[in-house]
């Protein structure tokens, strides 16, 4: 009878949330259209299209005057400068996601602070367990514009604050998939090691470690395509790369300029894609 | 093993000439930072909780799941029929005419995925004025490219031999679709969709820094005018927004998979 009633309560969840999510979608729609916005009527507002008509062409610079920036090579060099500089900027977030995750991984894992890999559980090993699964989560919840309009507050403009905003922002996320890795992993090979009398660096460098590593790379290699993506977002606030030279060009209507830096952008996210999946092969190949 | 070291010292060299890109001359706070950034983590203590600027924070919050919402059902609109022709199961790859369309499905998705939701929201802003279709569009062209990949790759990867079942039993490719991939394929787009709803709530968060109305805008008024206390407020207001639909889409998605 309970079993069937379990059994039942499971069914539902899932169900009942979809009808919660149309509920709150035609709610959504209801707030945005009726409400205090225009909505839908900004979209049948007969500026709009021809507006949108209009940016394209000034973006494609067919009613301008003078050779269109990307067909320029002098432009093609100095933003490439910008391009190599939001690349250093998405290794430097990779590095620092990748220093602080790695730091703190151990902590982060239940199976290392409850001792079941062989440890002693201790009361501080709790307490650092809590700590850093929260330092996590905020991480992981505030957006990395965000963590940059803070960070500018104190660093000096450049890819710095960008980078450490998305190192932080990525610190979360890649921490907590790495942690969930340790805890996934075969607790046997640590087990054996303590048995026959290893001490904590031993058992870390000969049975967590070798297990955990090249999936904490797949998932750096994962993220840095995420990075570059928004490396241009950062940007917009941070001063560094292409995002500021193309907030900059739009405010001054560069329009041809500011498709050279989309040009560039994509050309960025296609290589990174391409690479990463390149070395994802090489970090699982044996 | 050989590879593996190439990659470790690929790495490492593209680490350290990152760093070189950094300008270490000058420093790396500047002049009154250190005091800025003391100011702004002592106004953490206390953050402001007044009723006036609680209400202001939820009602941000509001617009904020509004704009998620809104966004990502006119992604799953974009991606669910995009998915369909890209995955190749009511196309066929053989026939001349459907391969173009395949392939510009595909094609259509890669442009719109590649592209981060600030920078459509930036363009569509600057093409068609600040309006809220411009940030629900914003979210949506990604998202629907995101989603309409995963969709395309999980209507692929359902298992044959009931599709096999139903194609001898003289079901058209329309039929065999409805009746066989998405049967079959439907838990896991659901839950993939709701993995993506979280994500698109510190999106559209961060979509209000174009204009649009929301937690992020509010941030940005707050830290224009150095209150910082109330920074720390809507801070707490989103990342509580994340955590409640972190859990319940973790909830959803474990019981569907299970």
């Amino acid at each position: 009878m309970q079993a069937g009633n379990q059994q039942r309560r499971r069914m539902t969840l899932p169900r009942a949330s979809l009808y919660g999510f149309i509920l709150l979608a035609v709610a959504s729609w209801g707030f945005i259209v009726f409400g205090d916005g225009d909505g839908f009527r900004g979209l049948f507002a007969s500026g709009a299209w021809s507006n949108g008509a209009r940016f394209l062409e000034s973006l494609l610079g067919v009613n301008s005057d003078g050779v269109p920036a990307y067909l320029q090579a002098g432009r093609w060099l100095e933003t490439g400068r910008l391009a190599a500089e939001t690349l250093a900027m998405s290794l430097l977030a990779i590095g620092i996601a990748g220093v602080g995750a790695f730091a703190t991984l151990l902590m982060a894992a239940r199976n290392v602070s409850d001792g079941t890999l062989g440890g002693r559980p201790s009361n501080i090993g709790r307490a650092a367990y809590h700590l850093t699964r929260g330092s996590y989560t905020f991480s992981r919840g505030v957006p990395e514009l965000v963590l940059a309009m803070i960070i500018v507050f104190f660093l000096s403009p450049g890819i710095l604050p960008g980078a450490v905003a998305l190192g932080l922002h990525n610190y979360g996320i890649v921490g907590r998939l790495a942690a969930e890795v340790v805890e996934n992993l075969d607790p046997a090979p640590a087990r054996a090691l303590r048995a026959s009398g290893a001490g904590n660096m031993q058992v870390l460098l000969y049975a967590i470690l070798p297990q955990a590593i090249p999936q904490f790379i797949t998932y750096l290699l994962y993220r840095w395509e995420v990075i570059i993506r928004t490396t241009v977002v950062v940007g917009f606030v941070s001063s560094g790369g292409l995002g500021r030279e193309f907030t900059l060009r739009l405010s001054w209507f560069h329009y041809t300029d500011v498709t050279l830096l989309i040009i560039w952008y994509l050309l960025l996210v296609a290589g990174v894609d391409l690479l990463s999946a390149f070395l994802r092969r090489t970090a699982r190949a044996e | 093993m050989e590879n593996r070291r190439l990659l470790t010292l690929a790495l490492l060299a593209a680490m350290g000439w990152s760093l070189t890109n950094i300008d270490w001359d000058s420093p790396i706070i500047h002049t009154g930072g250190g005091a800025s950034a003391l100011r702004f983590l002592l106004a953490l203590f206390p953050p402001d909780l007044t009723p006036e600027f609680l209400g202001i924070a939820l009602r941000a919050t509001l617009y904020t799941v509004a704009y998620a919402v809104a966004g990502i059902t006119a992604a799953v609109a974009i991606g669910l029929p995009l998915g369909v022709i890209a995955s190749g199961t009511v196309l066929r790859e053989s026939s001349s005419w459907q391969r173009p369309v395949m392939i510009g499905a595909r094609a259509g998705l890669a442009g719109l995925r590649s592209v981060h939701e600030l920078v459509w929201a930036v363009l569509l802003v600057a093409g068609m004025g600040l309006s809220p279709m411009a940030g629900i569009l914003a979210l949506a062209l990604p998202y629907g490219g995101i989603l309409g990949r995963i969709y395309a790759e999980l209507l692929q990867d359902v298992p044959q031999p009931p599709l096999r079942a139903l194609r001898s039993s003289g079901a058209s490719p329309l039929r065999t679709l409805l009746y066989g991939n998405f049967q079959m394929a439907l838990p896991d787009m659901i839950s993939y969709t709701f993995y993506r709803f979280e994500c698109g709530i510190r999106s559209a968060a961060i979509l209000s820094f174009v204009g649009i109305q929301g937690l992020g805008y509010q941030i940005q008024l707050s830290m224009h005018d150095l209150l910082f206390s109330q920074v720390w407020t809507l801070l707490a207001f989103l990342v509580g927004l994340i955590v409640a639909v972190d859990a319940w889409s973790t909830h959803v998605r474990r019981s569907m998979v299970s």
